[in-house]
């Protein structure tokens, strides 16, 4: 499968993900998944200053990513998907079920937030959707840079 | 080594513990310029810059993206130029290279530590914070930076210390000296290009470090 | 110039100095606002001037030799009267391109290029000349884009996506990798043979074998090691054998 990547990041495209991952990798295609980023044209434009020339960059909502996972994962352009909230996620993985692996790169304090890790917060209820994903069979690592040791969601505090 | 020197090393090397993620980032606390200014202090900046080089080939590898973790060559660069001072500067650079990476890697803890404080700090500030008040933010930001003047200054302290434990040692044999420098010059080349590899892009950076690569070669042949 | 400038850009030198994990460089990044803010209507009583500080402690990242864009981006949309909403969107979207783009134009291209010339210059040349190219020539790049980055923020408010556009910002990026590569390359042979001058002729081969097992770990067999834990094992072991059979 070329869907090389999913990963749950709230910094979307930044440098751990395009020299770190994207390097590692050797993608050459990075899709944001937001609904709201999708509708906004200047967002986009900033977002798309920060990919090096050799990756390119499509924006796309949940539902537009779910019914275009098929098509990534038969392409041979190796693909990095990023998204910044749990719930995108969840709803990405049950829309896709062949989605069988993603990255939990880091997700920073909010009020409602528990330090898990020291670039991963959680609220009980993101902590909660997670745990029922990695239940359903759906392999759920924590891991920041391609260097770093995968760490498997159920250690997570 | 005299008090004014120890003195001056110590400043030196808190100014550069600084410099890497404080103030002002002018990269000072590269092992190029920081041992190289260290060794200039003890009157011998040739070895200075020798292990300063093998340092700076460490630290080539080191991608300070974000949040990432990194060891702190500043401080250890000062060390290193301690033990490599006033000897042959191509003799033992091993001892003197391993001792600053000893150094750098206990940095890299610290740092850790000082952003864990920091982090645990902004749970004291958080009302005046929200608020808005400029005079928060100061303290908060100032208590940072004070955070890190004291880690730089205890690393650089710590690493003085055992920069001078191979003067109470009884000395390497020549083997040994040479051994240490032959491994930790290979580790050194091999940090250097890989973190490099891995930095610029594999298939691309591969090109012109090749090319790069045959013309530093052309130049070792024909000097 | 915009009145409080010089002040932010003095500050942003040590933006990253109360860095943690919960907020990053978000207070660093609003204390070298907070001159830019000044002037807001009903001025440092005033509470414009305290809501805009209170947004900007929130959550920020960026390179730190970038984050003079966000800073003049966001002094801009608040002088401007941006609601606050689009002001934190505006603040997310810069936290990913600023670092996406200060990564690879500074720690993956401008710095290890620097570091090559200084490294092959200071294997050939006396010894002053290297760490002084290294050092001019890396903070004439460090220099530039904090002083460009400010002002091109301020001038462009939250349409700096066309700042960062810039021809020559795009060159650089295009080229920093590469240089890097190149300028390394260039200065490993110059700096092996300066350092091995030192070790015995017999040991030239450990140096090679070193440095191949070396590079297998941190591409292929390990690349979590790093280069540094690979140094002190490798030094150990050498001590370690050389107490062995002296």
């Amino acid at each position: 499968m070329t869907l090389d990547l999913v990963r749950l990041d709230d910094r979307l495209v930044h440098g751990q993900v395009v020299v770190g991952w994207g390097q590692a990798l050797a993608a050459s295609l990075v899709i944001v998944m937001d609904d709201r980023v999708r509708q906004s044209e200047w967002e986009q434009e900033l977002y798309r200053m920060g990919m090096p020339p050799h990756m390119s960059l499509e924006f796309a909502s949940v539902e537009e990513a779910v019914a275009a996972v098929p098509r990534w994962l038969c392409s041979s352009q190796k693909t990095l998907l990023l998204t910044g909230d749990v719930d995108s996620l969840v709803r990405l993985v049950e829309g896709a079920p062949a989605i069988r692996r993603v990255n939990v790169g880091g997700l920073h304090q909010q009020p409602d937030r528990r330090q898990r890790l020291r670039y991963l917060y959680l609220s009980e209820t993101e902590a909660e959707q997670l745990r029922r994903l990695a239940e359903r069979g759906v392999e759920v690592s924590v891991q920041d840079v391609p260097t770093a040791r995968p760490i498997p969601f159920r250690e997570i505090p | 080594m005299t008090g004014f020197e120890v003195a001056a090393l110590l400043a030196w090397g808190t100014v550069v513990g600084l410099d890497l993620v404080s103030v002002p980032q002018a990269m000072i606390s590269r092992p190029l310029v920081a041992a190289t200014v260290a060794g200039l202090l003890l009157g011998d900046p040739v070895s200075g810059v020798t292990v300063g080089m093998m340092l700076e080939l460490f630290a080539l590898e080191v991608l300070p993206v974000g949040a990432a973790r990194y060891p702190d060559y500043g401080p250890a660069s000062v060390a290193s130029a301690v033990v490599a001072a006033g000897g042959d500067p191509l003799r033992a650079i091993g001892l003197a290279a391993a001792i600053g990476l000893v150094v750098a890697y206990v940095g890299e803890f610290t740092i850790l530590e000082v952003r864990r404080r920091n982090s645990r700090a902004v749970a004291r500030y958080r009302e005046g914070l929200a608020s808005g008040d400029p005079v928060t933010i100061r303290a908060f930001h100032r208590a940072g930076l004070m955070r890190d003047a004291a880690r730089a200054l205890l690393l650089t302290a710590a690493g003085l210390a055992l920069a001078a434990l191979p003067r109470a040692w009884p000395p390497l044999t020549p083997r040994i000296a040479t051994l240490l420098d032959a491994v930790v010059i290979g580790a050194g080349l091999s940090a250097a290009i890989s973190g490099t590899l891995r930095g610029t892009g594999t298939m691309v950076g591969l090109r012109w470090f090749a090319i790069g690569l045959a013309a530093g070669i052309a130049v070792v042949v024909l000097r | 110039m915009k009145k409080g400038m010089m002040l932010s850009w003095l500050r942003l030198f040590a933006v990253q100095s109360s860095w943690n994990y919960e907020r990053m460089a978000a207070i660093g990044t609003a204390r070298a606002l907070e001159p830019m803010l000044r002037d807001l209507p009903g001025g440092r009583d005033g509470a414009r001037y305290h809501e805009a500080l209170g947004r900007s402690v929130g959550f920020f990242n960026s390179h730190p030799y970038l984050i003079g864009v966000a800073v003049g981006a966001i002094a801009k949309a608040e002088h401007e009267g941006v609601p606050a909403a689009q002001i934190e969107r505006l603040k997310a979207a810069l936290t990913s391109s600023l670092g996406s783009m200060g990564d690879r134009l500074i720690w993956a291209g401008t710095l290890p290029f620097a570091s090559g010339i200084g490294l092959a210059l200071a294997a050939t040349t006396p010894w002053y000349v290297g760490p002084a190219v290294f050092l001019l020539f890396y903070n004439l790049v460090h220099l530039a884009l904090r002083t460009w980055g400010l002002q091109a923020g301020w001038r462009d408010g939250a349409r700096v996506a066309r700042a960062l556009g810039a021809p020559l910002l795009r060159v650089g990026l295009s080229l920093a990798g590469p240089m890097a590569a190149l300028a390394v390359g260039l200065a490993i042979p110059l700096v092996a043979t300066w350092l091995g001058t030192g070790v015995s002729p017999l040991l030239h081969t450990a140096i090679f074998g070193v440095a191949a097992v070396g590079l297998t770990l941190a591409l292929w067999l390990a690349p979590a090691l790093g280069g540094l834990r690979f140094g002190l094992v490798m030094a150990a072991v050498a001590l370690g054998l050389g107490t062995l059979w002296p």
